[in-house]
């Protein structure tokens, strides 16, 4: 698996996402991704994270990209 | 030293931008709008081109990857860039997708080694196949990227020194993420080398989130904010060259002479910038 393959999956799945934030080390090492990635996640930005994940589901529902 | 300033082109407001097209130098049109169109609606934005100068700016590439983008799309870019033949094309540093799934919007990417070296094969591909090397842009995001060893100033200028890329630089995207992380955009700036600064966006955005961890959302329906016209005046006192200055404005559409007057302050913030600049005995 890709690091944009999972956190892909992480910012389109609700579920995937929550439990990513409760243990996010521990769902990258169980979706397989090198060891060098996952133990860098063990401070990831939970609330951005979460913000982000919002902002892109509302793009998403928009049905268009924007540029930026 | 000639700088220009232009508008983002919508399709919606096209009226009202054609009124006014002695006032814009330069147009910058989303390139994604029109890929997979008839060959009489591209040779409509043709003809626009032969107006005014065009830009094509992609949205959908997502180059800063370690996936290869696919050579569908990159062909398809082409197609369009050889038939509107623009003065120059760009994209976006970050991935909008990843194993089949769209994300539906620009990520940031992890900044770490593994994802320059993806961008850099994209963007080699990119160049060879489009016939012309892309500005690339810096994208705003709420979240710290995950996993990253390095920041964004050190990751942008390893892809930009790895492909002779230039910059597209977004002073809303880079204003959002300073006061969202911390750092500062002059010191952004003067790491990535303002000489390697092509292209400057402009935008607004608005603040969400708790009142405790807030952030700034780039989301194009505001206007453009004081510190981003200070920080392209610190822009024009550092760059040697000439710039490209195109204002974006996605919805909540004021009205074209509410953006031209926008236009005006960037041209004088930039002009302060380059007045300040000594000039040598």
């Amino acid at each position: 698996m890709t690091i944009e393959s999972f956190l892909a999956r992480v910012y389109t799945d609700a579920s995937l996402r929550a439990a990513f934030l409760a243990d996010p080390v521990g769902v990258a090492r169980r979706a397989g991704l090198p060891e060098a990635f996952a133990r860098h996640l063990a401070h990831v930005d939970r609330v951005g994270f979460e913000m982000q994940a919002e902002s892109f589901a509302a793009k998403r529902g928009g049905g268009r990209r924007r540029p930026s | 030293m000639t700088d220009r300033f232009g508008l983002l082109w919508r399709p919606h407001h096209a009226a009202d931008l054609l009124a006014q097209l002695d006032e814009i130098d330069v147009l910058e049109v989303i390139a994604d709008d029109w890929l997979g169109r008839s060959r009489s609606e591209i040779r409509a934005l043709r003809t626009l081109a032969a107006q005014v100068p065009v830009r094509l700016h992609g949205v959908g590439m997502g180059l800063a990857s370690t996936e290869p983008v696919a050579q569908t799309r990159l062909d398809a870019f082409a197609r369009l860039v050889g038939v509107v033949e623009p003065e120059a094309w760009s994209e976006h540093l970050a991935f909008v997708r990843g194993g089949g799934v769209e994300i539906g919007h620009l990520a940031a990417p992890s900044r770490r080694p593994e994802t320059i070296d993806g961008t850099v094969a994209n963007l080699r591909r990119a160049e060879r196949t489009v016939g012309s090397r892309p500005l690339v842009e810096n994208v705003a995001t709420l979240v710290d990227p995950p996993a990253s060893t390095m920041d964004e100033a050190e990751w942008t200028s390893a892809i930009l020194d790895a492909t002779g890329c230039r910059l597209l630089l977004d002073l809303h995207n880079l204003h959002a993420n300073c006061v969202n992380f911390g750092v500062g955009a002059e010191e952004f700036v003067g790491r990535v080398g303002a000489a390697s600064v092509a292209e400057v966006h402009l935008a607004g955005g608005r603040w969400i989130g708790p009142e405790s961890d807030r952030r700034l959302l780039d989301d194009h329906l505001h206007d453009v904010p004081d510190a981003v016209f200070g920080a392209l005046r610190a822009l024009g006192a550092a760059s040697p060259g000439p710039v490209t200055v195109i204002l974006e404005r996605d919805d909540a559409w004021p009205g074209v002479v509410p953006l031209l007057r926008q236009l005006d302050r960037a041209r004088s913030a930039l002009a302060l910038g380059r007045a300040t600049v000594e000039v040598p005995a």
